[in-house]
């Protein structure tokens, strides 16, 4: 799957979850977006294994630091 | 010895001295002698724990390498759930099994009599050893090779009998170079140690010595008293431990080691959420990443009711972690169903926001009602038992919470000076939100304004300083 389709939909899944429109760059990290915290963070990756049918593991989800490593690490999944 | 004690009047300025001027050559110099140090402060406080201490340091040292190097996974978690195990074990022991085996007269009872068999510090430096452990299990950090920065992280005696709960990433990079002495970031830490002298020496002192009486008697007394014991109980309780907190950052800047900020004016926030990210930060933070995460990401496909389940747990485990206690317990759970009415009626956007900003009356609404919440809530935690609790929430809610107060005129004046001084920690606090402590005041250019400042809270801590209760809450945790 291409990276930006995999981006479009990533940020309507987190837009539903914050509902607000996230101002993508690969560099952000949680801190950045509002509404994002330990929170709402399950819900949003919850969303994102259903949008793209896939699975992480916990240990995945501890090394994201920022969007980007997260497109990456669903990249890494959908191929 | 303790922070306030006479003795570390002495020991502080001994070891700053020895540290700068004798063992400066270079990190594994300094190193030695702050473990030195370090063991000698446990000592002085809890010589017959101290081998505890040492074990731990070495166990987990030596099974952290093992974590690291084992070569597959299998074994990897073997090392991990006996660390876990055998890190437990002592917390559980002495914290949970001894004193529900000798609460009744007998042997024991006779023997551990007078809580003294609790390790100081057991329930930090353990929670910081799980932290180092599954970190290294997770390959979030490596294991330190060396035995000497990993000393200094396990028994640095600023944070050794109450925190902060520092993670190993961000304290071993600053032990394994040599420290070079830093002029502003040592006048930082003693100011940081003015303000957590007074906030505990002159608030939470008299606050203790006003709530304490109430709490033990409190059938005597009517509603509006034990209303403004609650208040004083809660102040007793933040600046006790916020004075510890900012004491310990203070000291351990002394010796150029940052340690993280442990509470950031918990009392403007908006809701339980943003409390908690407030309130004993290092805490939070721990639960957050060993249990809420691993919890709620195991609970996903549940949604909200996986986050609730989640936080309920977590919230149970916080009230456990302060001791075997129903009051404790009760404590956390209703802290943990605070969380519930945000997650299942609140607004997506407001429901995980980051708390507001800024000065409007419905924010002051907002903070008010939290305030109150947490203030009723910490009755059960300032209780030794739940029908003393709920004994004392019932006076509360009668009418005779509308009575004249029945404080002694001393004590009336003295409640009346306290409320005072909480005005003017929650203003300094207000206008310092946004900044890393409470006394960094750059922003006041003239130089006389900010030393009336530092002058005028010493006279306070002279004048209106108690030295009863002088015991830190949370060393006993």
């Amino acid at each position: 799957m291409e990276k930006n389709e995999i981006i479009e939909r990533a940020k309507k899944v987190i837009a539903g979850v914050l509902k607000h429109e996230v101002k993508w760059e690969d560099s952000l990290t949680a801190a950045d977006i509002d509404g994002w915290d330990s929170l709402s963070h399950m819900i949003i990756i919850s969303e994102v294994e259903e949008e793209f049918g896939i699975k992480f593991k916990l240990k995945e989800l501890n090394k994201l630091d920022r969007l980007g490593s997260l497109i990456d690490l669903i990249q890494s999944k959908v191929l | 010895m303790t922070f306030t004690s006479l003795e570390f009047i002495g020991f502080l300025p001994l070891c700053f001295l020895l540290y700068w001027y004798v063992f400066k050559k270079n990190a594994g110099m300094q190193n030695v002698f702050l473990v030195v140090a370090s063991l000698v402060f446990y000592a002085w406080s809890s010589l017959f724990f101290l081998a505890l201490l040492i074990f731990s340091a070495i166990f987990n040292f030596y099974l952290g390498i093992g974590i690291f190097s084992a070569r597959n996974q299998n074994r990897k978690r073997l090392f991990l759930w006996l660390g876990v195990l055998i890190n437990l074990l002592p917390l559980l022991c002495f914290k949970y099994f001894i004193p529900f085996f000798t609460s009744g007269p007998g042997f024991f009872g006779d023997v551990f009599a007078g809580g003294l068999m609790l390790p100081l510090g057991i329930s930090f430096y353990t929670f910081q050893m799980l932290g180092y452990i599954i970190d290294i299990y997770n390959e979030e950090i490596e294991a330190e090779k060396n035995i000497l920065p990993f000393a200094v992280y396990v028994c640095f005696f600023p944070k050794i009998i109450a925190g902060p709960i520092e993670p190993a990433q961000d304290f071993l990079p600053q032990v394994k170079v040599k420290r070079v002495f830093n002029y502003d970031l040592a006048v930082e830490g003693l100011r940081q140690i003015i303000w957590g002298l007074f906030v505990k020496i002159v608030i939470a002192n008299n606050c203790a010595s006003l709530a304490g009486p109430l709490f033990s008697n409190y059938m005597k007394f009517n509603g509006s008293t034990l209303f403004l014991g609650a208040f004083l109980y809660l102040f007793q309780v933040y600046c006790d431990f916020s004075g510890y907190s900012n004491i310990a950052v203070g000291v351990s800047k002394l010796f150029g080691i940052r340690l993280m900020r442990n509470f950031s004016a918990p009392f403007f926030s908006t809701n339980i959420s943003e409390y908690w990210r407030k309130w004993h930060i290092s805490l939070t933070l721990w639960m957050v990443k060993y249990i809420f995460t691993p919890l709620s990401f195991l609970l996903r496909k549940y949604k909200k009711a996986g986050l609730i389940i989640s936080i309920l747990v977590t919230f149970l485990l916080v009230g456990l972690w302060h001791g075997a206690n129903w009051t404790f317990i009760v404590f956390g759970a209703l802290h943990g169903l605070y969380f519930i009415p945000l997650l299942i009626f609140g607004k997506r956007r407001s429901l995980f926001t980051k708390g507001e900003s800024g000065f409007s009356f419905n924010r002051i609404l907002k903070m008010i009602a939290l305030f109150l919440i947490v203030m009723l809530t910490c009755i059960f935690f300032g209780s030794d038992t739940l029908s003393h609790s709920l004994g004392y929430l019932e006076k509360i809610f009668s009418p005779s919470i509308f009575s004249p107060l029945q404080f002694s005129k001393p004590d009336k004046v003295k409640a009346f000076i306290m409320v005072g001084f909480i005005c003017c920690l929650l203003i300094v606090e207000w206008l310092q939100q946004n900044r890393k402590y409470e006394l960094q005041l750059d922003a006041i250019k003239n130089p006389y304004l900010r030393r009336s400042i530092y002058y005028a809270l010493v006279l306070a801590i002279l004048f209106f300083g108690s030295v009863n209760h002088i015991e830190f809450i949370y060393a006993h945790f």
